[in-house]
């Protein structure tokens, strides 16, 4: 049960930095800019053949979407630290696991859900056929909140330091090397019409044990990060 | 009831006590490194005959095989010490944990180079993207990603504390990959090289192997001893007992 | 033993190329982790020396503004220095 106190702050929390997002709007373009421009590139380097692009689309627009959300990344708490507002929302009453929770969906929704949006263009780039975009598309929506995730127990460790662009990156790479395995995974069989259900589910598994332990993980690495 | 073993434990975790025993300790390991290692080298080298399948170049594995087990045993100490670290906030913990990681990185880099160096004669490539190398290459990043974590706080005390959660979300991540590639390989499949084939290994060729197993193990004694007496001393240069070693050594 | 000349120890039955550089890349390795420590532990050593030479240094300049030159001399002899 929910105490209606703890649902109100979970909504403000949601719409504070949902509403901050949209004051700059600009930047939530930025991501879906750069994954056009990178799932443009493919095609000059690699040639305009119809069958060659087929087959590396789904593995293309993957990592594409997750080095566009790597970018993206390092803004997740820095505004909050810089302000003092993290501190504040550490010593606040609410508990910090679902408060960093909150935070976490708003940054998903902010960056990932443009990238999936714009998935069927990037696809349409590349030729994939359009029977295998829904189940792009399907596992970008559960793989997405995965590495958004992970990205944030990190971007919460990285917290006491400063600039650390390419040590995230360093550190993501180990953590999302399932997620952009099983997602390929699943994009792959569909297109050569293997049952593509079984990595999806792993997905989904992976998904639901990260919603409930990803958060927890975060807070304890912000209280260790900050802990001066 | 006996109760020396916890307050023999405790005792040692004091820097200062620590300190002296590493170092009287340290020369020891180092020797018994060498001589095991010289032993197990010249067994592995020029006693053991060459395998009828590969040759003479099988002999690689008297420093690949150690050095895979090494790669993985030395996680396993950081992620046990830095859970010690997080949970009761010892520093010699930390000190053990942080000093671990250039030791494995070490280890898993001479595992990547020599298996490349290995498997191009045996199958023709340096590198396959099978499930124990690709696993063994996370590994590697692993590391470099709690070195660099470490690195990054100007705190030390802080850094080791955040490299230590790192560490300790690897632990849970390294199965998870290695499940994930074994999977994704019968997806593709890919080239699976059988790298360990013959089972039955010849006592010729065993016991070298398990005596240079034993030499790298006390030489990751003898190293993390090594580093962790220069680490005390940096973090505690502001106590007496460092002062103390400081005008002795300085004197020299 | 199996080489009967040392030629045929060096050539490693024709894996020379592999399993030498492996070799040689398992020892450059491990030496330089043995030495990093070392060297780290001497300048360790060296830094700290030089703050605490410069510590008593400033005790006895703060000394000397005080008192007379004499007693400088004896309160930095006999006592080490605190923080």
């Amino acid at each position: 049960m929910i105490r209606p106190g703890l649902a109100r702050a979970c909504t403000a929390m949601l719409r504070r930095d949902l509403t901050l997002a949209w004051r700059r709007r600009g930047d939530i373009a930025m991501p879906v800019l750069y994954a056009l421009i990178v799932t443009m590139l493919f095609p000059f380097a690699l040639g305009p053949e119809d069958t060659l692009l087929q087959r590396i689309a789904g593995g293309v627009i993957l990592v594409t979407v997750l080095l566009s959300m790597l970018l993206a990344l390092d803004v997740l708490f820095s505004s909050d630290i810089e302000d003092g507002s993290l501190e504040q929302l550490v010593l606040a009453p609410q508990p910090l696991a679902l408060m960093l929770g909150m935070k976490i969906l708003a940054h998903w929704i902010t960056t990932a859900l443009p990238l999936i949006v714009a998935t069927p263009l990037l696809a349409a780039m590349l030729h994939l056929p359009a029977a295998v975009i829904p189940v792009l598309l399907l596992a970008l929506l559960l793989a997405t909140p995965l590495l958004s995730l992970f990205g944030a127990v990190l971007v919460a460790l990285t917290a006491g330091t400063r600039r650390s662009g390419m040590l995230l990156a360093l550190m993501l790479l180990p953590l999302c090397v399932p997620a952009v395995i099983f997602a390929a995974g699943a994009v792959a069989a569909a297109q050569q019409g293997l049952p593509w259900l079984a990595p999806i589910v792993w997905l989904a598994a992976a998904l639901v044990l990260a919603v409930a332990l990803g958060p927890l993980a975060c807070a304890a690495a912000l209280r260790i990060a900050l802990d001066a | 009831m006996s109760n020396w073993i916890p307050l023999w434990l405790h005792k040692l975790s004091s820097p200062p006590t620590f300190y002296r025993f590493a170092g009287t300790l340290l020369p020891w390991m180092m020797a018994l490194a060498l001589l095991l290692g010289a032993i197990g080298l010249y067994g592995g080298l020029v006693l053991a005959p060459p395998d009828y399948q590969q040759g003479d170049a099988y002999r690689i594995i008297f420093i690949h095989v150690p050095s895979a087990w090494m790669s993985m045993f030395i996680y396993g100490v950081m992620g046990v010490s830095a859970f010690i670290a997080l949970v009761w906030r010892i520093k010699l913990a930390e000190v053990v944990a942080m000093e671990s990681a250039p030791i494995g990185a070490a280890f898993t880099f001479i595992t990547l180079v020599t298996g490349s160096l290995w498997g191009k004669p045996m199958w023709g490539t340096w590198w396959t993207w099978d499930a124990r190398l690709t696993s063994e290459l996370v590994l590697l990043f692993l590391y470099l990603g709690v070195i660099g974590l470490y690195h990054a706080f100007e705190d030390r005390r802080q850094g080791a504390r955040a490299a230590a959660f790192l560490a300790i979300i690897g632990i849970i991540n390294v199965p998870i990959v290695h499940y994930s590639v074994t999977w994704w390989n019968t997806l593709h499949q890919g080239s699976t090289v059988d790298i360990f084939g013959h089972s039955k290994i010849a006592w010729d060729m065993l016991w070298p192997l398990l005596t240079v197993t034993l030499a790298t193990k006390f030489y990751y004694a003898a190293s993390l001893f090594r580093r962790a007496r220069t680490d005390l001393l940096a973090l505690e240069s502001g106590k007496e007992w460092v002062r103390q070693i400081a005008q002795r050594e300085g004197k020299r | 033993m199996s080489f009967h000349t040392l030629q045929g120890f060096f050539a490693m039955g024709g894996y020379a190329l592999y399993v030498w550089p492996a070799y040689a890349v398992f020892f450059t390795v491990l030496i330089a982790d043995t030495l990093s420590p070392i060297v780290r532990r001497r300048r360790v050593l060296r830094e700290l020396n030089a703050r605490l030479a410069r510590q008593s240094a400033r005790q006895a300049t703060q000394a000397s503004d005080t008192t007379t030159p004499t007693q400088t001399a004896a309160s930095t002899d006999g006592s080490r220095p605190c923080p």
